[in-house]
Order: structure tokens, then sequence, then C-alpha cells
């Protein structure tokens, strides 16, 4: 895949590795993805994408490689790079004992944000989330805590979205909100990674697809290539 | 349901509790001092059931014969301390996570048993438990020690299941309707009573008069017939509150836990957003603390217990200073020895976040400070209702106790939340921050430094220099502040964190 209308890259990774103890979660891998695009990315488990995901959210620190989001190196200037990015964990990524108020609010604060709570009571609406925003987390639906983690990620409107697996558990409401979300972010400039399992999914809110295995990339397409019969075909010949 | 568990039930969950002390077992990270465990606890239960007996004057007629005459108040009192820890815990430790657990068939029973079995994984069982046995020793002396303890081993035990089978039975009440009420109301009455006896003078005459006497006649009896039909006894009670303990069990399970869903399905009014960066992370940090069932429950056995142990017996000011370090461990242990664990799988999310780790450290140090010097305070208070006046030398002492075992606490508990981090689900009243062995280790360490500590101030109050208390808290206050500052360092480094935060996130 060519750089975008010759734009710099926004995510940028060259060669990552991350390593925990004996395992190597990620081998080296590359990956490009630019301002006004969604990428995907896709395979099986255990293949990275959390890991690469987590990297670029700050989250885990890479052990080898270069990894630039926004412009910012994430190990050199790891706070500017996080106040760039906005990210939805992959497993719960909620605090059991605070409410979606409480989290919005603290996101806030943290990234200096004026004027966000009408912002977050219509992303907390378009979720279907409004009823819920004074109760605890830890009284919520598997579905219901993916969608908090969508809003979360979303709320300030970050130069870099990472959604890992947004729509596992989540009915197609919610899908469809996460849809919005992912074509907003586009529409002002955002560049959008979604790993998930769910490829149709993936095809129909991306923009290209990158497929990982065993912790490299072995292939980045157009997402319409991944379309269909003959994109599951494709897709399962890169997966083995 | 039949609450009434059929004996291919019981077998089959024993049966199953062997099951999950294998899997439990398989869990367990063997360190260099792992080995050890086993050996040195054994070893130091027979001390305690042994050396005191071949002290000078053990079995004689003065100090020995004081403690002969005290041993039904304390197998009484033992009794006692196990039921509040058991109701405290809802029912007593799980042998397995509710979450884990709920996709095995396991019955009530299997849980009850599990229970059971962790009880005396428990610091302050095992300290009471050593002081019974080496107080029996000590007032016997050689002659008649070896015929009582066994009798007094068998009380304990037995004291530990009847103990269960109140716990659950209050549990089964906490879930009902009004249940949450009734148990406090409960509790608050049992408080009153005893206070309004003490002031009156009347509680020493009903301990004299507690069932426990023929427990300890029957232990003095040597080998006899009725040595034999003591231990009988007491033997048939254990097995009794055994099998008697998985009705309220089965009953209790039937029921939703209504605190837990309380604070789950409660709303909590929004509030003006926090004015500063820190102010916003101890608010969330703060909230989850204090809307954990475990930890409310736990901070307000904590915190009322040993003050009113302390109004009962009367404590002056100087033996005070032993109370906050006390208080400060057991809260600790409710969840500061693995602190990072309160964000659960939000420590992901939490760790994106654009803010300084030192930020995110001095918030949480600054929570779990606060939350253990509540308690001390509250304690603390209580106790000095009946303490009369201080003196100058006593009040400070006092005071740097307080200050000292709440740094010395929160740098240990911080350290060790860095070092070993688990992923604990904190909703249950009956969790705990780290596993059963780990735990005692825990608190073992907690318990030995800070009582130290509460011991070399209590010295400091009986001088008649109040300035030299405070000369003396400065090396504690800043060998403490130096471990503290230390695991902040280690927190800054983005790989330690990373480790600390998929852990707990698991």
């Amino acid at each position: 895949m060519g750089d975008w209308e010759g734009a710099p890259p926004v995510v940028d990774v060259r060669s990552l590795h991350v390593r925990f103890g004996e395992v190597e979660a990620v081998a080296g891998v590359d990956l490009r993805a630019y301002a006004g695009q969604a990428t995907a990315l896709l395979g099986r488990n255990g293949a990275g994408k959390s890991t690469t995901m987590r990297v670029l959210a700050g989250v885990v620190p890479p052990t080898a490689g270069t990894v630039t989001v926004a412009g910012h190196d994430v190990r050199r200037e790891p706070l500017a790079a996080k106040r760039a990015v906005g990210y939805c964990p992959d497993v719960g990524g909620l605090v059991p004992r605070a409410t979606p108020w409480e989290h919005l609010q603290l996101s806030a604060r943290l990234r200096r944000l004026d004027d966000w709570e009408e912002r977050g009571r219509e992303l907390l609406e378009r979720f279907e989330l409004g009823d819920a925003a004074h109760r605890v987390t830890a009284g919520f639906s598997h579905g219901m805590g993916r969608r908090l983690s969508v809003v979360l990620a979303a709320l300030h409107r970050p130069a870099v979205l990472l959604l890992d697996e947004p729509f596992d558990g989540v009915d197609p409401i919610g899908v469809e909100a996460t849809f919005e979300v992912i074509a907003d972010a586009r529409a002002r400039g955002a560049c959008v990674l979604v790993s998930t399992h769910l490829r149709e999914l993936a095809v129909e809110a991306c923009t290209s697809v990158t497929v990982l295995r065993g912790g490299s990339r072995v292939a980045t397409v157009a997402a319409d290539r991944m379309a269909g019969e003959e994109g599951a075909r494709a897709y399962r010949g890169l997966l083995d | 349901m039949p609450t009434a568990a059929s004996w291919t039930d019981a077998r089959r969950a024993v049966a199953d509790v062997g099951h999950l002390l294998w899997f439990r077992a398989r869990q367990v990270r063997r360190g260099r001092g792992g080995r050890w465990v086993a050996p040195v606890f054994i070893a130091v239960t027979l001390g305690a059931a042994v050396v005191p007996a071949l002290l000078p004057g053990a079995g004689g007629e003065g100090r020995a014969f004081e403690l002969l005459l005290l041993l039904p108040s304390a197998t009484a009192g033992f009794l006692l301390l196990a039921v509040v820890s058991a109701v405290a815990s809802g029912g007593g430790r799980e042998l397995l996570a509710r979450e884990p657990a709920s996709i095995h068939p396991l019955s009530p029973t299997t849980d009850h048993l599990g229970a059971l079995l962790l009880a005396p994984l428990n610091i302050s069982w095992l300290l009471q438990c050593w002081a019974l046995l080496g107080t029996t020793a000590y007032a016997l002396g050689p002659d008649r020690v070896a015929a009582a303890q066994p009798v007094l081993l068998a009380w304990v035990l037995a004291a530990t299941a009847v103990a269960q089978v109140v716990a659950w039975s209050l549990e089964g009440v906490r879930r009902t309707a009004h249940g949450i009420a009734v148990v406090r109301l409960l509790a608050a009455a049992l408080l009153g009573g005893g206070l309004v006896l003490q002031m009156n003078g009347a509680l020493v005459p009903l301990l004299d008069r507690i069932p426990t006497r023929p427990l300890v006649v029957g232990m003095l009896s040597g080998w006899s017939w009725r040595w034999v039909a003591t231990l009988l006894v007491v033997l048939a009670a254990l097995l009794v509150a055994v099998v008697l303990g998985a009705v309220p069990a089965h009953l209790a399970a039937r029921r939703s836990p209504r605190d837990e869903m309380r604070v789950e399905t409660g709303r909590y009014a929004a509030r003006p957003a926090p004015r500063s960066v820190l102010a916003g992370l101890v608010r969330t940090d703060r909230a989850s603390v204090w809307r954990a069932v475990p930890m409310r429950r736990g901070l307000a056995v904590l915190a009322l217990g040993p003050g009113v142990v302390a109004v009962l017996g009367d404590l002056p000011w100087s033996s005070l200073t032993v109370l906050p370090g006390l208080v400060a461990s057991g809260g600790a242990l409710l969840y500061g020895v693995n602190a990072w664990c309160l964000d659960a799988r939000g420590a992901l999310w939490r760790e994106s976040l654009p803010v300084p780790a030192g930020a995110v450290f001095a918030a949480r140090a600054y929570v779990l400070g606060e939350f253990l010097l509540a308690a001390s305070l509250v304690t603390v208070a209580l106790a000095a209702t009946r303490a009369g006046v201080p003196s100058p030398a006593e009040l400070t002492a006092l005071v740097c106790t307080l200050v000292v075992v709440t740094v010395q606490v929160v740098a240990a508990a911080l350290r060790w939340s860095a070092q070993r981090p688990y992923a604990v689900d904190l909703r249950s009243a009956r969790a705990t921050p780290a596993p059963p062995l780990t735990m005692v280790g825990y608190s073992t360490r907690l318990a030995v430094s800070t009582t130290l500590t509460g011991l070399v101030f209590s010295a400091f109050a009986r001088l008649p220099d109040w300035q030299v208390a405070i000369l003396a808290a400065v090396p504690f206050l800043c060998w403490s502040t130096a471990r503290l500052l230390r695991t902040a360092r280690a927190w800054t480094d983005p790989a330690d964190r990373a480790r600390v935060v998929m852990t707990v996130a698991a």
C-alpha cells in the first residue's frame, strides 16, 4: 500500500519487537497508517494485534524498533503520544467502581478538555448509555463495557483512534454507533486502527487491512479485497 | 434446592475441595523461601505448644496460676474473634474466586469446606492459636502439657467451625430484605451491651460464668476418663459444626449478596469536575476503595474492634501505641498489598491516559495513607475515651506512632504491590488481594514490624521527656520515606509498570 496523497504516516511502526520474558509477542511488525484512513488489524489469537495496539497506546514499551504516533516517539515522548491517542483496550478497560461519567471526568481533566460535557452526554446517548451514566461499571454487561470503552476513546477527538475488539459482544446498535465514531474520526482527518476478529465488520469500517501472523505483518491490502467469499478465502490463506 | 446435603453430595463436595486445593497449589509461586513455609509454621506451632512449659515458673503458683485462671476467658475469646473474622469476610475466604468458580458445578458445601480450610491461613488466627498454646503450656507446666494441648487444638478447630456456622447464618440473614440493617443492629447491640456491662463492672463476673470452664477442667485432668470425655465432646462439636455449616451455606447461596448488588446497581450523583490532575486521580482511587464492600466492612471491623477491646481492657495511654500498627497492618491487607488491582481491567485504559506516572503513584499512596490513618484514628479515639488524660510524652508518642506506622505500612504495601501484582476481583466481601499463603507472609511481616515500632514508642511514652518520641520518629520516617520514594522511582519505569498493569488487567 502506498502513502496516501504523499502525506507522512500518522502511525509509523518500524521493526517492532515486544518480548515478555521468553515469549516474543511481536516479532518485527512494520506498519504505517495515515490521516483520514481506517486500518484494520486482522489475525489469529496471539498474532500480536493487541500487543501492537498497547504499544501504540503507550501501555507497553517496545522492546526494540521505533514507534511514532502523531509525530511523537512513544519511547521518548510517551505523554505527548498519549495525548494524541484515544484507546479502547481489548479487555474491559473500565475501572470497576467508577461510573461512566466519572471516567469521562477523569479523562477530560487529564487531557485538559474544556466544555466536554455536551459531547460526553451526546456520545453516551449515541451508545445508549445515558441511563447508566451514574452507575458503577462493575454491574455492566460485557457489551455495555465495550461501548463505554469506545466512548472514552472518542471523547477528546484524538488524532489517532485505537479500537481493540470494539465489536466484541456488542449489539447492532452499538456496532452502528462505533461505525459512526470511526466515520467521524476519518472525516476530521484522524487516523483509525481497528483490531478485530470480525473480518466483515472490519472490511465495512476500514479502508485497508493489515494481517498479522505469529507476531509479524504478512500483508496489507485494500479493505475491499477482504470482502465476501473471495476475501474470506484470501484471509484464510494468509492465516495458514 | 434441598438445604440438607445428601451423603453423596457431601462426598462429592469433599472430593471437589481436593480438586480445588490441587488447582490452587499449582498456582502458588514458589520463591526462594517458599519451601520453608510449612516447616517454619510447624516448628513455631510445636515451639508455642511445648517451649513455654519448660520455662522457669511454668505450672507454678505465681504468674502461671494467674494465666490458668484466665484460660476459660482466653478460649472463649478465641471463639469470639473467630466469629468476628468469619462474619466480616462474609462467610470466610474463597478457595476459588467467584468468577472463575461460576463455570464449575461447585456446591455451597464445597465453598463451606474450602472456607473452613482457609480460615487458619490468617495471621490473626495463627497468632491467637499460638498465644493460646503458649499460655496453656506455661500455665500447666511440663507434667500436664502433653494431655492439655490435644484438647486445646481440638477446641481451636471446633471454635473455627462454629464461627463458620455463625458466619454463614448471619450472611444468610444479611441477604434478606432488611438483613443489612438487622445485622448492623445486632452488632451495635452486642458492642453496646459489652460496654454497658464493663461500665457497671458486670463483665468480669459474666466472663467467670462462661461455659468454657469445663473445657479447661478437662484439659487439666491429665490422662483420665474426664479428659477422654472432654476431648470426645469437643471433637463431636467440631464434627457437628462442620456438617451443620453446610445448611446455612446453602441458604446463603440461594440469596443474592445485597451489599454488593447495592454498590453495583446504585446511582452516584455527578460531582463537579475535579480541580486538578491529582484531585482527579485521588477521587477515582477513593471511589475504588470506599465503594468496595470488603474494604468498607473490613475497615469498620478493624477500626471498631481493637478500640472496643482497648476500652473493655482499660488500656493505658502508654499501651495504645500498639493499636495504630495493628489497625494499619490490617487495613493494608484489605487491598494495599496489591494496590494496583483497584483498577482491575481498567488499568489498561488508565495507563493510556496522558498523566505522569509519578502523579498516579502519589495519588495511590495518598489514598492508601488516608484509608489507614482514618481507621487508626477511629480506634485511638475509641480507646482514648477510657484512658483518661494523657501526659505530653504519652500523647506525643501516640501521634508519632500514628505517623510512623502509616508511612511504614504504605511504603511496604506499595513495594509489594509493584513486586507481586495479582489480578483480583475485589467486588465480593470474601475477596482478598492476594492468595492465602502470600497473605500470611504479608501479614506476618507487617505485624512484626509495626508491633515492634509500637512497642518502641510505648517505651518512649513512659519517659518524662516528650521530645524523645519526636527525635526517635525522625529516623523511622526517613527510612520508610526513602523506601517509598524508591518504589515511586521504580514505578516510573515503563517496562515495570507494563508488567504490573498487564497482570492486574488479566
